[in-house]
């Protein structure tokens, strides 16, 4: 992919159906620009994975994921040893030399390579994603350091491996804990929010073609009112995406309060939420005629 | 950009705790040099902020250094008349009043219309007014809440809210109101930090607002988040961490039995000398806190920091208090701490007057609850030390100091304040074990390594 500004890179990812603001576009650039990690920030929902997965394609990388999660350990990020194989090794060799075995159980036709691994070592370009990096424990992000700076792991029985073709890392996190000040250092920072009205509607134009432009407006603008109440959990992208599609399954050519119970699980998640929001729904109907 | 003038960014963005390292300089000049078409703002701004809550400070910096390097504020015109503040095409129906007591000079916000053009905020209050305010010594917030009142600010909210009430402004009007207020504040903080940064010549002004160091009574929401943040961190680095009694001694006394039972196994030879097992003793943490209105917000923080770290205890307990005690223990078992903050609220009200005592809330402690307390116990006490002229009644706090292992004291006032008359901690720092400032997230930290 040649891409020589941030207005080339938003044009690429919007061919790839992902739309992207022009700050965010010129950081991603130059996160590009300097082969350095980009880490990406912001509540859940509002397209960090999906930015990933549409830049993967577009500079037609092989796309590795790694999802992270509380208790990921480096047998299951970087590499494990294959033990049944190393026993069957040791079965079938017991004529043979001690120290010859010792140092075969020990390479890499035994070793079992994780995503981590599997990028560092890949002959084609790749795009690694660490999605909610925040889910996972300390240990496991100073562990990380070393691959986001030198593009290079340490296995301790092999030595240091470096990455043949310099992936490109994207990390996500949900901010449900701070990164160290280490991580942060040698990653590039995006922090994406809900997109603006204008924005937001274009995003489903683009995902949802088959709606009318009438309901299209009358949803995002409905989600920007939604988003400005306090609630436990503000609707994101992919559910105004999802929302807009379930009216649009029931026929609606334009969005009107009062048709809109029972539809609002679509929307919001919580419980509570829905209760608050069909509390204002009322008010809003009145106001309005 | 020219670079001096990066060099001084640089400069001012590490005077105010932001880590720039050689690494991210050497990106930015390699960026600025490579895409000359790109804004400059946004390119510096990409590769120096690792935080999304740093990006206000480099904005304010930035306005500060290159987009007003004259240290001026817009100027403002001479003919007031002619400001156009009000839109005066869209009529307010009627909200808002006379404007009173402007100091000296500006506009108001309740005069005719009442909506903000926001390109003309920054012409709401002349310079000289800013200049006089900086050079009076007043703390930022307290200059902020000047200049609002000077420009009528709170009778226009207070219009607006009055009409949100009465359904007369719809809930479109309402967030649009909302975001002009926010607008409006901003502005002026900034505007103020940058005529308190020209005063001080110094980036002192900016650094006393980074949410580390800032009163936890003045944190916004957003701050509130990083603080609690920060004490989550804390905590889990502490409960890793070996006990202070731990540190210095040695590896305990040797392990007979288990050395003959594993030399049994490996044919008598002897591999390993074997240690008794440490077994940590019960610690118990007594936390005393005085919810008086002036101390509810920093007692909010002290009871998240308890309630992170009570894993590390066998046992807390938690007592508020004005002028009498009550305990609380019950609600820091809860990560949400909203029983704490209504128990602050509300019962304070019904079990005291108001006014902190503390001889009185001493001599109740010795008598009746410290008998339940362990000779092993940690005791941390959360007061300003202003006793509203009562007697001191120090005996009982000695009673106390002599009971429990530490008596720490944490007080959110600084250390000068603690001479003015009706303050007697100069009385009570001598039972303690050590007494703190407690005053911003730092302190906390500060306090966290020492006595945890």
């Amino acid at each position: 992919m040649n891409v020589t500004s941030p207005l080339d890179l938003a044009q690429v990812l919007e061919e790839e159906g992902y739309l992207i603001d022009e700050e965010a576009a010129t950081t991603l650039f130059l996160a590009l620009a300097l082969q350095k990690p980009c880490l990406i920030e912001g509540p859940a929902g509002v397209g960090k994975t999906q930015l990933a997965l549409a830049l993967a394609r577009a500079e037609k990388r092989k796309l590795i994921r790694l999802q992270c999660y509380e208790g990921l350990d480096l047998t299951k990020a970087l590499y494990d040893w294959n033990y049944a194989k190393q026993l069957l090794r040791l079965q079938l060799a017991k004529t043979e030399d001690w120290n010859q075995i010792k140092v075969d159980l020990f390479s890499e036709e035994f070793l079992l390579s994780r995503p981590l691994l599997e990028s560092i070592l890949s002959p084609d370009p790749v795009l690694l994603l660490i999605d909610e990096l925040d889910k996972s424990d300390e240990e496991f992000e100073s562990f990380l350091l070393e691959l986001l700076a030198e593009f290079q792991v340490t296995i301790p029985e092999l030595g240091t491996i470096s990455s043949k073709t310099k992936p490109v890392v994207i990390l996500t996190s949900n901010n449900s804990r701070d990164f160290s000040d280490a991580l942060r250092r040698r990653c590039i920072h995006i922090y994406l929010t809900y997109p603006t009205l204008e924005r937001e509607i274009s995003i489903l134009g683009s995902q949802a073609p088959d709606l009318s432009a009438r309901l299209t407006r009358d949803v995002c603008e409905f989600v920007a009112k939604v988003r400005k109440l306090p609630l436990q959990k503000p609707p994101s992208v992919s559910e105004t995406i999802d929302f807009a599609r379930a009216l649009n399954a029931l026929h609606k050519e334009e969005l009107k309060y009062g048709d809109l119970l029972g539809t609002l699980s679509v929307l919001l998640k919580y419980p509570k939420d829905i209760a608050k929001l069909e509390e204002r729904l009322k008010k809003w109907e009145t106001e309005t005629r | 950009m020219d670079g001096w003038n990066f060099i001084r960014l640089v400069h001012a963005l590490r005077q105010v705790s932001l880590s720039i390292s050689s690494q991210d300089i050497l990106d930015a000049q390699t960026c600025l040099f490579r895409f000359p078409g790109l804004s400059e703002k946004q390119v510096v701004k990409s590769i120096f902020i690792h935080r999304p809550q740093d990006a206000s400070i480099f904005e304010a910096i930035w306005r500060i250094l290159i987009e007003n390097p004259e240290g001026r504020i817009e100027s403002f015109p001479e003919d007031r008349t002619k400001v156009p503040v009000i839109d005066e095409s869209q009529d307010s129906s009627g909200l808002g009043g006379q404007g009173v007591g402007r100091g000296s000079g500006g506009v108001s916000l309740t005069s005719k219309g009442s909506i903000l053009d926001t390109a003309n905020i920054s012409t709401l209050v002349p310079f000289s007014r800013l200049e006089e305010l900086t050079n009076g010594g007043f703390e930022l917030e307290e200059m902020v809440k000047k200049v609002l009142a000077e420009l009528d600010y709170y009778t226009w909210i207070n219009s607006y809210d009055l009409a949100y009430q009465r359904s007369e402004l719809t809930e479109e009007s309402w967030y649009i109101h909302q975001d002009r207020r926010s607008a409006l504040i901003s502005e002026i903080r900034q505007q103020l930090l940058t005529a308190q940064v020209s005063h001080e010549n110094s980036w002192e002004p900016l650094v006393r607002q980074h949410w580390l160091y800032k009163s936890l009574s003045t944190l916004t929401d957003k701050e509130k988040e990083l603080v609690k943040s920060s004490i989550r961190k804390w905590a889990r680095k502490l409960a890793v961490r070996p006990g202070s009694r731990w540190k210095s001694s040695h590896r305990g006394t040797i392990d007979i039995s288990r050395i003959v039972q594993q030399s049994v196994q490996r044919n008598g030879f002897i591999f390993n000398l074997n240690y008794h097992q440490r077994v940590p003793r019960a610690s118990e943490l007594v936390v005393l806190c005085d919810v008086s209105n002036s101390m509810a917000s920093f007692v909010e923080f002290l009871i998240y920091l308890v309630t992170c770290l009570r894993a590390r205890f066998r046992k807390i307990r938690v007592f508020f208090f004005i002028d009498s005690v009550w305990d609380v223990s019950e609600f820091v078992c809860d990560d949400d701490l909203s029983g704490v903050k209504q128990e602050i609220k509300s019962s304070g009200d019904k079990v005291s007057s108001g006014f902190s005592d503390y001889g009185a809330v001493f001599r109740e402690m010795a008598e009746n609850r410290l008998r339940d307390v362990s000779t092993r116990a940690t005791l941390i006490i959360l007061g300003d030390g202003k006793n509203n002229y009562r007697p001191t009644q120090t005996e009982y706090l000695a009673q106390i100091s002599e009971k429990v292992r530490n008596v720490f004291w944490l007080n959110p006032l600084e250390i000068q304040e603690w001479n003015e008359r009706d303050n007697m901690m100069n009385e009570y720092k001598n039972y303690c074990s050590k007494v703190y400032r407690c005053r911003s997230a730092s302190d906390l930290h500060r306090i966290v390594q020492d006595v945890f």
